[in-house]
């Protein structure tokens, strides 16, 4: 069904000061400004910054998604020790099979005119099963992400689905090629709060018996704390602070982290701040 | 569905009613005297007044229309006042010939066109998308009977290729079929271009390429079929107006349809006439929008679905309430 990946010791994921620059009509701007981090088997990694901060351009450079006559990249960001910023093809190959992508929104990440089960098998078969398995892989994996019925919502079309049952159809489709990585662009940011929970647990849940690594994008502390080994803090294109998810959430020594978690709003009692 | 199809046929019947009953009013208010036409030089008093008897031009215009209203129903839209035949068979001897035409110049506008704009969308700013649009422009800029004397002269006076006029031979569909799919290909590759860029730029088709769909696949098979009704409406709706007659086309080319007669009709107040012809193209019309409308479902499943709200129903729905 879903199958571990196997223990080894090259990283899956190893980015080394990977630059972005976006080039718009007047200027190029360095989008983001040397990077460099790891993700090991099992591990989840998660970059967190404010909007703007270049941490969705840097999911997109690993993923090499960013429109090429618009964005130069440069460094080295290897997928199980290709670099693909070397073999440009590479990165054709590996989509699907070696990284996937969860994306921002669920509502507009599958065509609207196609089938939710369309879509699910045309990846499994990419994936390289064949047609007559691939229904039957479909159902698994619909069953693997907990969607109750599988069978039935396959022939559904998005706009039939709640956003919630729409991501886990969209981590679905992900895990369709057995990927090694999976890149959450913020996979939970256009969810109720009260499905947010279900997907990262679900998340979570696959990462154990697979042991896939996972480059998560988020600027929500709440989800960063429950998912993270580790956190990389970003903003105008670099990492501010880089450790531990406990370390940095518990004792951030940079004081932009500081701001950053002073920014979340805690429950308690109600005390007007005098001014 | 059933209930929907009747609604539909309803609406058509009225529209066409209504059209019929504007066009036989404006007719009889426009200046111009049919018995004139027919009379000759210098005619009497007494000549002028014969021949309004006999085409029941000396009625009110309350008289003419029951008249009228009465053959209606019997299927009789009058004699021509210049064939001296019944006016219904004078246009449906001709409508072949533009239903030939407007078939040609819509399937090589579609097969030129589509490609033509996907071509365009790949390459959006680029200097080869610079050029085809270009092209396009000029195109689009071209009078319709400036490009058909040109392609008259050079095809065939200049080098006489093709016929220069009427319908001899299939060669002679050629130059008429070219002259108007010029300016159709101009819009609907333009068009194409439009919302396949909308489409190619769409989060499902980023998160499609993510999960290694080849980029051919991403353009024909998720953005063409996500731009499918657009692009079909424009379609239909070029197709339907060319069935009420390619006037200019068909006069430079003196083709044999609906256009040039009803330019003939017009030029000799022939109202049995004018009328037949305005009826039988704008039923056909009709019947064009009505096959588009019945397309929306087998290609986008939003409106397939939402067939049991119809208040929710996307904006691609029928233009009901039109005549409301």
């Amino acid at each position: 069904m879903v199958f571990p990946i196997p223990h080894d010791t090259t990283p899956i994921l190893e980015v080394t000061d990977l630059q972005v620059e976006l080039v718009t009509a007047d200027r190029v701007v360095r989008a983001v400004d040397g990077v460099s981090f790891r993700i090991g088997r099992g591990e989840t990694v998660t970059i967190i910054g404010e909007s703007g901060s270049g941490k969705s351009t840097t999911a997109m450079g690993v993923l090499q998604l960013l429109p090429e006559d618009l964005a130069v990249l440069s460094g080295s960001v290897k997928v199980g020790g290709v670099d693909l910023l070397v073999d440009r093809d590479a990165a054709r190959r590996i989509r699907g099979r070696m990284v996937s992508l969860i994306p921002q929104d669920p509502m507009t990440a599958l065509s609207p005119v196609h089938s939710v089960g369309k879509q699910l098998t045309g990846a499994i078969r990419l994936a390289g099963h064949p047609r007559s398995a691939a229904r039957a892989r479909a159902v698994e994996l619909l069953e693997a992400v907990r969607i109750p019925r599988p069978a039935e919502q396959l022939d559904k079309y998005p706009h039939q689905l709640s956003g919630g049952m729409l991501q886990r159809v969209l981590i679905a489709i992900a895990l369709a090629g057995h990927p090694v990585l999976l890149v959450a662009d913020e996979p939970t940011s256009a969810l109720d709060v009260t499905v947010q929970a279900g997907i990262l647990d679900l998340m979570l849940e696959l990462q154990e018996r697979t042991g896939i690594g996972i480059l998560m994008i988020t600027h929500d502390l709440g989800v960063a704390r429950l998912v993270s080994d580790r956190i990389h803090v970003m903003k105008d294109g670099r990492f501010v602070e880089s450790g531990e998810a406990e370390q940095v959430v518990d004792a951030p020594h940079e004081e932009y982290t500081k701001r950053l978690l002073a920014a979340v709003p805690q429950l308690g009692t109600f005390e007007e701040v005098p001014a | 569905m059933a209930t929907y199809l009747a609604k539909r046929v309803g609406q058509s019947v009225l529209t066409l009613f209504l059209t019929i009953t504007t066009v036989f009013v404006l007719l009889r208010l426009a200046p111009g005297d049919p018995a004139a036409a027919y009379a000759g030089p210098n005619p009497t008093t007494e000549d002028l007044e014969r021949i309004r008897a006999q085409f029941g031009l000396d009625d009110s215009i309350l008289v003419q229309y029951g008249t009228f209203l009465k053959g209606l129903v019997t299927g009789d839209l009058g004699t021509s006042f210049s064939f001296q035949a019944p006016a219904l068979d004078v246009v449906l001897e001709r409508l072949p010939y533009t239903i030939t035409l407007a078939l040609s110049a819509i399937l090589v506008t579609a097969v030129v066109a589509i490609p033509l704009g996907v071509w365009m969308a790949r390459r959006a700013d680029t200097a080869k998308e610079f050029g085809a649009n270009l092209l396009t422009i000029t195109g689009q800029s071209m009078p319709d009977f400036w490009s058909g004397i040109m392609l008259l002269t050079v095809f065939a006076v200049v080098l006489p290729v093709f016929p220069a006029s009427g319908f001899t031979s299939w060669g002679g569909l050629v130059l008429p079929t070219i002259t108007i799919a010029i300016l159709q290909i101009a819009l609907i590759s333009r068009m194409v271009r439009r919302e396949m860029t909308t489409n190619m730029a769409a989060p499902y088709l980023t998160v499609a390429r993510s999960r290694g769909v080849a980029e051919r696949a991403l353009t024909w098979r998720y953005a063409m079929s996500n731009s499918a009704i657009p692009v079909l409406t424009a379609l239909g709706t070029r197709f339907a107006a060319m069935l009420n007659g390619v006037v200019v086309v068909e006069v430079v080319f003196a083709w044999p349809g609906v256009g040039s007669l009803v330019v003939r009709a017009l030029e000799t107040r022939d109202y049995p006439l004018i009328q037949a012809t305005v009826l039988v193209t704008a039923a056909l019309t009709v019947l064009v929008q009505l096959l588009v409308d019945l397309a929306y479902p087998l290609l986008d499943p939003r409106v397939r679905l939402a067939k049991t709200s119809k208040k929710t129903a996307p904006a691609v729905a029928a233009p009901e309430g039109a005549l409301a």
